[in-house]
């Protein structure tokens, strides 16, 4: 039997004390141990289940490997640089005859008292300690009965020991470890029970049991710390625990320089589970620490949310339900092995499986080692078994992590669909789920340049013919006189670069980009017009409109204002004092003095139009609109703004009049042609959205919103064979379908 | 704190004024359900605002519900809700990613789609 079948029990050990007994000590303690906590209980159904092996003989089959894995991990701590012999006796112990380990483990298995305290369906009378004998007699037998208390449910009597020579690592991994214990045993007690029962074993051991006495956690790992700790039902464990069993061991080395006495002193002091148990705990820790060190809080907190999720899908028992790869994935997501940066899924085990092999000489999958006597070869063959296990008459490839890595979205999205399907979301919604994990993936394709934009940083187009052009300026301005607002763009860029100190440049850039419905690119450029020029009162505007867009109030008012501060007319009606703490009522008063001291100045009542929008006082925005458009009345922009404003307070109908003038005015007007289908949409009139839609989109395909909202009205009619035109971005199908 | 929220304020004003529009009685004809929507400004579970949007009496409201049960709740953070509500970002999506909790009645939720919420137009 594998020590991976050993610690979870394999699948025919549930539950301990039950039909497991003699045959599967170690799994019905490791059971009990943690067992109690549902949780740790699907974390511990995904620890690989070797397929079973030859029994306890294979246990140690060479000394080295083993050893080197399993307190490697903690051989290259940097808390263990302080405990030089504990490392000095690892080395000692890797020279250790691997067959007297053996026998000393068979021994284990067959000692009569160990099997009893498992066999206890029925509970044994409480044991006596026998207080005479040698130390680790005394010990384990006392170790017994506190076990054995708990079967019964007899309190523990402090009992007074005859000095069992202790050392103080010794004390303190006892104390850890018996709290462990207690807290898994006892689970079903009271707190006070478990305190009690605590307290009877250390008083009588004669160890404080001051848990404070460990040292704070790192305060970064504490997060992760406290959720493994719940699961695992211990108040702090952690390097120290590891140190204790380091201390321990060396202490007991050169006491017994007998080899035999550490597994019965190891077994007597913790269970024959113990060990397994712990490391387990080590290995979580270790993973999450390493999480930690690769990843950042944010990979971490999806990280917790997937293994909850994990944890909710596996609680399923329906057994198509645990093999899906759905599951396998999110398992994988919940331990970090694929980690959601910057909006995408990336199997976080590269770094963490090189770090981890490096670090720990071939530590994750110790058990693996064990049993096959392998190096370990990296995220693949831990996933093999994994998958071998797991799937167990499917066959797993080779490359599953990576072929899971490069999202095989339809393997997946069907497996996922299917289970869906027949679980408990219903079938109408498996197709959904479905379609929209490849929706998905295309949104990945798209988020880092939107992620980019987003932070106000301009994205320039690659392959842009203008470069090197003799006047790019002039072209630009010249094409987009003409209305072709994409080359436009492209000219423009070729401007910039050429000279980036040209305020003109990018504010026309910026406009570009408005009219062309991409207000992330516009805002942009519009920052980088302002750095060249901050008193341009046409940037100053053309900011502020972009950030009510977005509904960034404090933005937008901060750039209004300035509009007011930098006018040549009105600027002494703004304090420089005020731009510090913008409050809306300021500003709206001092530009309605702005307008009361020059009623024919159609700016100030854009501004103000602009302003009642942020507070959305939309019928105010509308008079003022409608002011300057009798000043103004072939301003295209105006128009448009005026039709946004009515759209947004629901009047649709007036909304779809102004966009009309609008676009008599400037045919090519992309957000325009965008705010119709809006509009239309708004009405429920999707059918007609989506044509207008369709029209903006094929004057700039790179306007995301409108893609976004064409999506939603073609699922709205129900036409999901043109959805998955719209996600692969498809624009000729899409018109010839429909066509305006 | 008013200015972090006000993202999702707008929506759900825009939503207020929808409900009294033609396309709005059609939502409260087809859904008819009431939905509770917890919008946090940074992690779910914290500071939360919520709001009410009770497309049985035609209402939109802040604060919790509070004649009964509301037959699904939602928890999103202020920048996901937007998302979600705009078609950004598909609510599929965003309940596997975690962005979106839901409590309640699952079909109810499936309901809950990016179209009942009117999308602002650009000036």
């Amino acid at each position: 039997m594998s020590m991976r079948e050993l610690v979870t029990g394999g699948a025919a050990c549930a539950v301990p004390g039950s039909s497991s007994s003699s045959s599967n000590p170690l799994g019905a303690f490791a059971n009990a141990l943690i067992g109690s906590s549902s949780k740790t209980q699907g974390v511990l159904k995904e620890i690989p289940n070797a397929a079973a092996a030859s029994p306890h003989a294979q246990f140690y089959p060479h000394a080295d490997d083993p050893v080197a894995a399993l307190p490697g991990s903690e051989l290259d701590r940097p808390s263990l640089q302080s405990n030089p012999q504990g490392s000095e006796f690892i080395r000692g112990f890797r020279t250790a005859d691997a067959n007297g380990l053996a026998d000393a483990w068979e021994e284990i298995q067959r000692q009569p008292h160990f099997d009893r305290v498992y066999e206890g369906a029925t509970p044994a009378p409480p044991i006596q300690p026998s207080l005479d004998g040698p130390p680790q007699r005394v010990l384990s037998s006392f170790l017994h009965s506190f076990v054995d208390s708990s079967r019964s449910g007899i309190p523990l009597h402090p009992t007074p020991l005859p000095l069992l020579g202790l050392s103080q690592g010794d004390k303190q991994c006892i104390r850890d470890r018996s709290s462990i214990m207690a807290r898994h045993i006892f689970a079903d007690k009271s707190e006070e029970f478990i305190n009690a029962q605590v307290n009877a074993l250390l008083s009588s051991l004669e160890i404080e049991n001051d848990i404070h006495a460990r040292g704070p956690m790192p305060g970064r790992f504490r997060e992760l710390e406290d959720y493994w700790n719940e699961s695992q039902g211990v108040p702090k464990p952690g390097a120290h625990a590891a140190d204790g069993w380091v201390t321990e061991f060396s202490q007991n080395r050169p006491h017994h320089g007998d080899l035999e006495a550490w597994p019965h002193s190891f077994e007597q002091k913790h269970g024959a589970g113990g060990w397994a148990s712990e490391f387990e705990q080590e290995q979580a820790q270790l993973t999450s620490v390493d999480q930690m060190r690769g990843g950042n809080i944010e990979s971490l907190a999806a990280i917790q949310q997937t293994r909850m999720l994990a944890h909710t899908l596996s609680q399923n028992s329906d057994p198509k339900f645990q093999n899906s790869k759905f599951l396998q994935f999110v398992s994988k997501m919940s331990r970090g092995e694929l980690i959601i940066d910057d909006n995408q899924v990336k199997p976080a085990s590269e770094n963490w499986a090189t770090e981890y092999q490096q670090q720990y000489n071939g530590g994750a999958s110790w058990a693996d080692e064990f049993v096959h006597d392998e190096v370990f070869r990296g995220p693949d063959h831990w996933a093999n078994e994994f998958g071998a296990e797991r799937l167990q008459q499917e066959s797993v490839d080779d490359q599953w992590v990576n072929e899971f890595s490069k999202l095989h979205v339809d393997d997946w999205a069907e497996e996922f669909g299917r289970q869906v399907g027949e679980g408990a979301l219903g079938d109408s919604s498996s197709d959904n789920w479905a379609n929209s994990y490849d929706e998905f993936l295309n949104e990945q394709l798209a988020a880092k340049q939107r992620s980019d934009a987003s932070r106000g940083v301009y994205v320039f187009s690659d392959m842009n013919p203008y470069v090197g052009h003799q006047n790019p300026l002039k072209e630009g301005q010249e094409l987009f006189r003409k209305g072709l607002l994409s080359e436009a763009v492209l000219a423009l860029e070729a401007e910039v670069m050429k000279n980036p100190e040209n305020a003109e440049g990018w504010r026309l850039l910026g406009i570009t980009h408005a009219e062309n419905d991409d207000d992330q690119q516009a805002i942009a450029a519009m920052m980088l017009a302002q750095e060249a020029d901050p008193t341009n009162l046409e940037v100053l505007l053309a900011l502020g409109v972009s950030h009510t867009n977005e509904l960034e109030q404090t933005a937008a008012l901060k750039y209004l204002y300035g509009w007011l501060r930098h006018h040549p007319k009105y600027g002494t009606l703004a304090p420089p004092e005020l731009a510090n703490s913008l409050y809306y009522a300021d500003v709206a008063r001092l530009f309605n003095e702005a307008a009361q001291m020059s009623p024919e100045d159609a700016d100030v009542h854009i501004v103000l139009g602009v302003l009642y929008n942020l507070s959305r006082e939309y019928d105010k925005a509308i008079a003022s609109f409608k002011t300057a458009l009798k000043l103004k009345p072939n301003d295209y922009s105006l128009w448009n703004k005026l039709g946004a404003t009515q759209a947004n307070s629901v009047q649709s109908a007036d909304a779809i009049l102004a966009y009309q003038q609008a676009l008599d005015l400037k045919p090519n007007y992309v957000r325009a042609w965008a705010n119709m289908g809006i509009s239309y949409a708004n009405q429920g009139m999707y059918e007609e959205s989506i044509r207008y839609y369709v029209r903006a989109l094929a004057m700039n395909p790179k306007a995301d919103n409108a893609w976004q909202y064409l999506r939603i009205s073609l699922s709205c009619v129900s036409r999901n064979d043109m959805v998955e035109a719209c996600d692969s971005r498809n624009l000729e199908i899409l018109q010839k379908e429909f066509p305006l | 704190m008013a200015t972090t929220k006000l993202k999702s304020d707008n929506l759900f004003e825009m939503m207020k004024i929808h409900l009294d529009s033609d396309t709005g009685k059609e939502l409260i004809k087809n859904i008819g359900l009431v939905y509770q929507i917890n919008i946090t400004p940074k992690k779910i579970g914290f500071d939360e605002v919520s709001y009410i949007v009770d497309l049985k009496k035609e209402e939109v409201t802040k604060g919790k519900y509070e004649g009964g049960k509301p037959d699904a709740t939602f928890s999103f953070k202020n920048d996901d809700f937007i998302r979600v509500a705009t078609g950004k970002m598909n609510p599929q999506i965003a309940f596997m990613r975690g962005a979106m909790k839901i409590k309640g009645s699952l079909s109810a939720a499936q309901k809950f789609t990016p179209d009942i919420f009117p999308k602002p137009a650009k000036m």
